[in-house]
């Protein structure tokens, strides 16, 4: 266990049992609708985790370097962006996924594009935005949100 | 089993891949999962820890207090409230939906709305430390003060291009005409909420809140209206 993994765990457990001890009933409680939550999401992370062992097995990383690496860094941006807007999987289990990518040669852009857009651009559950929003704030917050997951995975290529 | 095989599309189709690979090529089967191994461990090491900070934000961030000292709030304080709202909370983008709503109907700015809703949809505590985890500390903090100027100059350029007339927002209905309860199915996360604290009025079915047709008298209004703002997802308005 790195370092940070194991600072999180002392942090964590500092405020669990500060928890505990201010409210027990309390935090267990919300402990039970946690793991509700994680009980509807364990299926598509063993999926993904598994799934992963197969990516890395059957395409190989000269392929990935090619496709999502530094040659063809906007289209494949572009595109990851597109592909990131219409899928809806939890983040949660999206960021072993990109992980594996860019361990595995991917550029960091084409990976920042996609986990932004598919948290922040809803193409899925875009009509139920339209009717809770109109079509006007629907449109343009998503075509916004867009645009920006682009200048923010540019920009974290410029910087990193 | 179906209903097993149905909810989980892709364990299945990956498990099916897994028995058919170890049955044609077993080497190749063993060096997938050889492969996955170390995404296991990483994520065994960090699903503990998202798994208890949400409980605690979910148990100890005081949301309703949050939501409901919304409407004055404006300024540079608004938009601290909303950041927070947003990243302090639960669950897919749709689930703030209703909430926001709630919250223009309140009278908070289009901008803090578009804060939240993007806030609630990037910026999520726990999952902050699981994509340090998998990307690194660097990628993560990067990010994060990308996506936050990002969604400052988003929420500016909407209030531009969007008034509050361009949404529908329904008619606050005068209480005493009132006739019944409408559950939006799908943001009620089955909760049990309502059912527990009015039994006679609402049961949940197959993870779903019902509304038990009857007529109301004032009192009933009243009560309905606390469960109205008790619902977690605000699923629940007066038809
Ligand atoms: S309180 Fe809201 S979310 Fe919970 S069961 Fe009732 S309607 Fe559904």
């Amino acid at each position: 266990m790195d370092i940070f993994t194991a600072s999180l765990w002392g942090i964590t457990g500092a405020a669990f049992i500060a928890a505990l001890v201010k409210d027990k009933q309390k935090t267990f409680n919300s402990i039970k609708m946690a793991r509700g939550m994680m009980k509807n999401m364990i299926g598509e992370i063993v999926g993904i985790l598994f799934l992963i062992g197969l990516i890395l097995t059957f395409i190989p990383p000269e392929v990935i370097k090619n496709i999502l690496g530094e040659s063809n860094l906007f289209i494949s941006t572009v595109i990851s962006a597109l592909v990131g807007s219409i899928t809806l999987i939890p983040a949660f289990v999206a960021f072993p996924l990109v992980g594996s990518f860019v361990d595995a040669g991917a550029s960091i852009v084409p990976a920042v594009a996609f986990l932004t857009t598919l948290t922040m651009v809803g193409i899925v559950t875009f009509p139920l935005e339209k009717q809770e929003f109109g079509l006007k704030f629907a449109a343009i917050r998503n075509a916004l949100s867009f645009v920006f997951a682009l200048i923010i995975a540019l920009t974290m290529g410029v910087i990193m | 089993m179906i209903e097993i095989i149905k909810k989980n599309k892709l364990l299945t189709a990956v498990s099916l891949a897994y028995v058919f690979l170890f049955m044609a090529m077993p080497d190749k089967a063993y060096l997938s999962v050889k492969n996955s191994m170390y995404y296991i461990i990483e994520m065994l090491e960090i699903m503990p820890v998202i798994f208890i900070l949400t409980s605690i934000i979910e148990a100890w961030v005081p949301k309703e207090v949050i939501i409901n000292g919304f409407g004055e709030k404006a300024g540079i304080k608004g938009i601290i409230f909303s950041f927070l709202l947003g990243s302090f909370s639960a669950g897919p983008i749709y689930a703030a939906f209703p909430i926001c709503k709630m919250l223009l109907k309140k009278g908070a700015s289009i901008a803090n709305v578009v804060i939240i809703l993007s806030a609630w949809a990037v910026i999520k505590v726990p999952m902050l430390a699981n994509e340090a985890k998998f990307l690194g500390p660097n990628f993560m903090g990067l990010r994060w003060i990308l996506t936050v100027m990002s969604i400052l100059i988003i929420s500016y350029l909407m209030t531009v291009f969007v008034k509050k007339e361009d949404i529908p927002i329904g008619e606050e209905k005068s209480l005493s005409k009132a006739t019944g309860i409408d559950i939006k199915e799908q943001y009620c996360i089955g909760c049990g909420l309502c059912e527990k604290l009015m039994p006679q009025h609402f049961k949940v079915i197959d993870k779903k809140a019902k509304w038990k047709e009857s007529t109301l008298n004032d009192t009933q209004i009243n009560e309905l209206k606390a469960i109205i703002d008790k619902c977690p997802v605000k699923a629940i308005d007066f038809r």
